[in-house]
């Protein structure tokens, strides 16, 4: 079980992160080195500046709070919450000042964030499961989802577990040594992360998310780094 | 399918990747913010009909054969291997799709159907198995354009026989020509379509203006276009773009057709003319005070369909309104918003297959009816002939007692003296 262990929450985390960097930057430079479609791809009427407007349709998804409002609010409390994430697990590799404008613990929230976006990601699983989403979906999505509800799901009970729960075993300084000593590339288990009651939620945790990582660059996920292009060619 | 034939359509789907169209192909989500947009969708319920639906079954193929992953792991996107029987699915949803592009309205990253269903048209024609007739007047359009002195001489014929309608809408100075055709040196080159109801309604309204104008001795529908094939679309636009260069005009008027507008505006390429949709010529010239027309020519209420072609994919908006606002005080808009215009279920080269699509066309188009039926409108104007058509198509068949009209006759009929 300590080598699955290990594999788990190291080598394959290397591999993981390779394999998102190196796959995610050789497609976009693929794809953004075709050559320009001849003409424009233009809606009318346009609305000026360009820029801001495709700014705002690639953060903002006026179209969808148009024609689906309820899914409006679980893709913007989705990606908020992701943001708000991402910004989370950088704080797990020492203090950044800027993400302490709004004095917080890590991380941000109090757990409500990992709460919410476990309810968006239900939400969008079970949109799939009625006609005509599910027509049009394919298995891809749903493995993207199940896995990013599982990331999410692991991720937050560690974070539940302290603050709602008083489980104080496996804390954040605990994740800070584990994470500094991959980013130092002397990597370090302690024994915290390993052999405590919640150990198994990390590595399920970190499991789900490798597996995700290496499945990045592959996928439909790639619309994070396309959309605000794409929407710039329809703005003009 | 032979390896052969399969490994050549390939390459022309290969042809067609660049940037544009690889943003499209990676990155659906297959949300479904799209169900609603489609008029055909929204007319006949089925999902087959969705944009994201027809859109998944190209990407199929290149998630299959230009993506690692399809040769890894295929069932993870449903990747679908070139076959006959995907051949007549890209033909369902090539030729069940206008073009309208109002899905990518809807689409929160913007996704262009219309560019997708161009990659399904290209194999089609590769494969032979596109509809012929649209081939042959592309071809027919092509031939043209090499051998125009074969058709010069009967197409002189034919307009002098014009000139005498024209002029009872307009009398012409005595010795100038209501129809000017060749005239090196003119400002404006006006590109009609093959029928009387193209030219004379224009002339009258050019000769009213005093416009120092030329007629092209092509028509300037683009049927490359329609049916999808990039070098004859070419070609059959290379013949206007040469021939106003050689009377060195300073503008390229179209006429009333959707597509010859679009792809005359946009793929024409930097030129020492400009180009214009004869509805932006006529408000000019309305601006310019250049023709006066009468508002009690028109009894009952207006309603106006906006070519996709022309409003929301060319951004001739404002134009067409500035005009009926001098034509009528009882005009209706049909939505809030141009860029919520249902498709009059006609483009995408449909019409143009006429009979053989009718009963599709007036199935797929109920959303259309409702929607002009929802003003209380006695006449329909437009301002393409492919809406024209099928808008009268529809206007028979769902009996709507509406008159569907040019709004270049409309002005030409309002011209005042």
């Amino acid at each position: 079980m300590e080598t699955v262990t290990y594999i788990i929450l190291v080598p394959m985390v290397y591999v993981a992160f390779a394999v998102f960097f190196i796959g995610t930057t050789v497609r976009l430079i693929k794809i953004f080195r075709e050559p320009r479609h001849p003409s424009t791809l233009q809606i009318f009427p346009e609305k000026r500046p360009k820029w801001l407007w495709a700014i705002s349709d690639t953060f903002l998804f006026p179209t969808v709070r148009r024609h689906k409002p309820v899914l409006w609010v679980f893709l913007l409390a989705f990606h908020i919450g992701v943001f708000l994430l991402i910004i989370g697990h950088l704080e797990l590799f020492g203090d950044f000042e800027i993400f302490q404008i709004i004095p917080h613990e890590i991380f941000l929230g109090k757990g409500f964030v990992g709460l919410v976006v476990a309810i968006s990601l239900l939400y969008f699983l079970f949109r799939r499961f009625t006609s005509p989403v599910r027509e049009l979906s394919v298995p891809e999505d749903y493995y993207l989802l199940i896995l990013l509800f599982l990331i999410v799901l692991f991720g937050s009970q560690m974070d539940w577990a302290r603050r709602w729960y008083l489980y104080g075993e496996l804390g954040v300084e605990h994740y800070r040594d584990y994470l500094s000593s991959l980013l130092h590339l002397s990597p370090e288990l302690p024994i915290e992360v390993t052999d405590t009651g919640h150990s198994f939620m990390l590595v399920l945790h970190v499991f789900f998310a490798n597996l995700f990582l290496m499945f990045f660059p592959f996928s439909q996920s790639m619309h994070s780094f396309l959309s605000l292009p794409m929407n710039k060619l329809r703005r003009g | 399918m032979d390896e052969k034939t399969r490994d050549d359509l390939l390459n022309l789907f290969q042809s067609k990747l660049n940037e544009a169209m690889r943003f499209y192909l990676e990155t659906c989500t297959r949300c479904g913010v799209c169900t609603e947009a489609c008029h055909v969708h929204a007319s006949m319920g089925q999902v087959k009909y969705i944009a994201a639906y027809r859109s998944e079954i190209v990407r199929r193929l290149y998630k299959k054969y230009f993506k690692g992953r399809g040769k890894v792991w295929p069932s993870v996107g449903e990747a679908k291997d070139l076959t006959d029987m995907a051949l007549e699915e890209l033909y369902e949803a090539a030729y069940s799709c206008t073009g309208c592009r109002r899905c990518m309205v809807y689409c929160p990253f913007g996704i262009d159907t219309q560019q997708l269903m161009s990659i399904a048209k290209l194999l089609l024609i590769g494969a032979s198995a596109e509809p012929e007739i649209l081939t042959l007047l592309a071809d027919t359009s092509i031939e043209k354009g090499k051998s125009l002195e074969l058709f010069k001489e009967g197409f002189l014929e034919g307009i002098k026989r014009l000139e005498a309608d024209v002029v009872e809408k307009w009398q012409t100075q005595a010795g100038s020509t209501p129809i000017p055709v060749d005239a090196e040196g003119a400002d404006l080159l006006y590109v009609a379509l093959a029928g009387a109801h193209s030219i004379i309604p224009a002339a009258a309204v050019f000769n009213a203006a005093g416009e120092n104008w030329t007629l092209s001795f092509f028509e300037a529908v683009n049927f490359g276009a329609f049916v999808g094939d990039p070098s004859k679309t070419k070609l059959i636009l290379d013949r206007i773009v040469n021939e106003a260069n050689r009377l060195k005009v300073k503008e390229v008027c179209i006429c009333e057709c959707g597509t010859a507008y679009r792809v005359m505006k946009q793929l024409s390429g930097k030129q020492p003319f400009k180009v214009s949709s004869i509805t932006e010529v006529h408000a000019r010239y309305l601006k310019e005070g250049r023709i006066k027309l009468d508002k009690t020519k028109l009894n009952g209420r207006v309603t106006y369909h906006d070519p996709c072609q022309i409003a929301r994919n060319a951004g001739v908006i404002d134009e067409p309104r500035y005009i009926l606002h001098h034509l009528t005080d009882d005009f209706r808009e049909m939505t809030d918003d141009p860029r919520y215009n249902w498709c009059c279920g006609g483009g995408g080269g449909l019409v143009a297959l006429g009979e053989d699509t009718l009963d599709f066309r007036m199935k797929s188009s109920k959303v259309k009816v409702d929607q002009v039926q929802a003003t209380g409108a006695k006449i329909l104007a437009t301002a393409c002939e492919n809406c024209h058509t099928q808008l009268s198509n529809l206007n028979d068949h769902y009996k709507m007692g509406v008159d569907v009209k040019f709004l270049s006759s409309m002005i030409a009929d309002a011209l005042v003296q």
